[in-house]
């Protein structure tokens, strides 16, 4: 009876993974009307321990969705879910319109820049041209780096060296690359934690510009005078052992 | 190439090139590095950005084994190119299908596939070796001018002209995931299948690479340049730039060198990149660069 009910468990685990791979395989779907992202009963493990649980929320063009909780509580996994880069169960939908850059997206840090020698424009460059980046920016990236560069306060920093950037300059130059051109979604995972007072009003008013374009944004905040500013609804989430997320507003 | 090598060696005769430019055998080599040079230069960039170095060693360790099967079940001494492709590319699948499966470090499990490989290889040296004189398989295992014919410099211009058309096509897309995966899946990139895509396009250039290098050496060619490079540039197309040249003045330096002394080409084309490394090293502290 041991085994049996052992295989039996091994076949509904198998069962679930093949559901989940398809549902996976089918996030990125072309916009008819609704919510942007829409998650539903999302619940990642680790090595059998539960990191999210019964996560359901949905984001609208031109609202932003915050993703409030203490450190540990699944923020940035729940980015790693929507990025496609975590295993779940549950659904995760993502609809944009045909042809429209689906997501931009700010992470806390850029990876580690000691591995590949870049200019800010090369940086950028590698998601907004097709020739290599290692043979040179082309002349028409360069002006569209440039106008980013100046959105978000660096005007000029396009031939600077990534690795000699303050953390908060990094920080713009990846919002930079997340904004321009404007996304269907905007992921912003603590975006403005290395960043000044000043950056923090101008980036902001960029969020506001980003919304009235009609994106979605889903941001991870620690600052709740931030969130209560910014946000249209907010998901707490709790600890990782603690029951499922909640929707405050 | 025939009218190549006799205009060659009627120029070296005159005394208008250097007299080993006169054998056939030296130009093949310079010919092979020629192409080599921007095929692993480009490839070296990569590998370092992507912390690839002990898995190229790996690689290598493979192309040992790969070579002892492919004499094994009856390949050409002169032409094991089967044996060696097919097993460092199971080899390389292998180690990225169980480094993203598995909670292990890479460099542990890298170490764990170069010695069972390794282990594998010695094995059927043994009854390799009993088919074939031990130094035909060192000319494999260290690379040898004498050995490249060409069949093998037509096969590396198109195996790695094939290999650059595709790094050009992937490059930014490989850059963005080597510098930050989570940024590359914003951007739409399937990071587990660029990595396979990566790894086989690794595969083929150290396979095409080992008339010359030889299957225990060609790891330097591909960590070696863009560490050097990584010592005078500060942009990707300054490293990019960088590798090729110092690939290319290494290879022809080894080349030359093995055409004057008893060495095996791979042997020294490595102590050229040895010589190059600790150029670079000087160079780019004096530049302030570092």
């Amino acid at each position: 009876m041991k085994a049996c009910r052992t295989i039996a468990a091994g076949l509904a685990l198998r069962s679930r993974n093949l559901a989940q791979r398809a549902r996976q395989r089918a996030i990125v779907r072309q916009m008819s009307s609704g919510p942007v992202l829409a998650l539903r009963d999302v619940t990642v493990r680790r090595r059998g321990v539960a990191v999210l649980r019964d996560v359901s929320l949905e984001v609208a063009p031109g609202t932003l969705h915050a993703l409030v909780g203490p450190n540990g509580s699944g923020k940035s996994t729940l980015f790693g879910v929507v990025l496609g880069a975590v295993d779940f169960t549950g659904s995760a939908e993502l609809r944009v319109a045909s042809g429209a850059r689906a997501v931009g997206y700010v992470p806390q840090a850029l990876g580690d820049v000691e591995k590949l020698p870049l200019t800010v424009a090369e940086l950028l460059a590698l998601q907004r041209q097709r020739w290599p980046v290692c043979l040179g920016v082309r002349a028409s990236t360069r002006s569209q780096v440039a106008r980013a560069l100046e959105r978000v306060g660096l005007a000029g920093f396009g031939g600077r060296r990534i690795d000699r950037l303050s953390g908060g300059e990094r920080q713009r130059v990846l919002w930079a690359n997340a904004i321009d051109p404007a996304p269907a979604l905007l992921l912003l995972d603590e975006p403005m934690t290395a960043l000044d007072a000043a950056s923090r009003a101008r980036l902001e008013a960029l969020i506001q510009e980003v919304r009235a374009a009609g994106a979605a944004v889903l941001m991870a905040s620690h600052d709740a005078e931030q969130v209560a500013r910014l946000a249209d609804s907010v998901t707490r989430l709790g600890p990782s052992l603690a029951g499922p997320a909640s929707e405050v507003a | 190439m025939d009218r190549l090598y006799a205009f060659m060696a009627h120029q070296a005769a005159v005394g208008h090139l250097p007299h080993a430019l006169g054998y056939a055998f030296v130009v093949r080599g310079l010919l092979a590095v020629a192409v080599l040079a921007p095929v692993l230069g480009g490839m070296s960039h990569l590998v370092v950005a992507r912390r690839l170095a002990f898995f190229s060693a790996a690689l290598g360790q493979a192309a040992l084994t790969g070579l002892t099967i492919g004499l094994w079940l009856g390949e050409p001494l002169d032409a094991p190119y089967g044996g060696v492709f097919g097993f460092c590319l199971l080899s390389a699948f292998a180690m990225v299908y169980v480094r993203r499966h598995s909670g292990l470090s890479p460099d542990t499990l890298v170490g764990v596939f170069l010695s069972f490989t390794l282990g594998l290889g010695l094995c059927l040296l043994v009854a390799v070796t009993k088919r074939f004189n031990i130094h035909q398989v060192q000319a494999v295992m260290f690379g040898s001018l004498l050995t490249v014919t060409d069949t093998d410099l037509a096969l590396l211009a198109l195996l790695g002209g094939g290999v650059l058309a595709a790094l050009g096509v992937l490059y930014n897309r490989i850059a963005l995931d080597s510098l930050d995966p989570s940024l590359a899946r914003a951007a739409g990139v399937r990071s587990a299948a660029l990595e396979y895509v990566f790894v086989a396009l690794l595969t083929a250039a150290i396979a095409v690479s080992l008339k010359i290098i030889g299957a225990l050496l060609v790891e330097a060619l591909v960590v070696v340049p863009a560490a050097a490079a990584r010592n005078l540039a500060h942009t990707a197309r300054g490293v990019l730039a960088w590798s090729v040249l110092l690939a290319f003045v290494a290879g022809a330096l080894g080349i030359l060198v093995s055409s004057w002394l008893p060495v095996p080409s791979g042997g020294a084309v490595v102590l050229g990149l040895g010589v190059v490394f600790a150029l670079s090293l000087g160079a780019g502290r004096m530049l302030g660069w570092d």
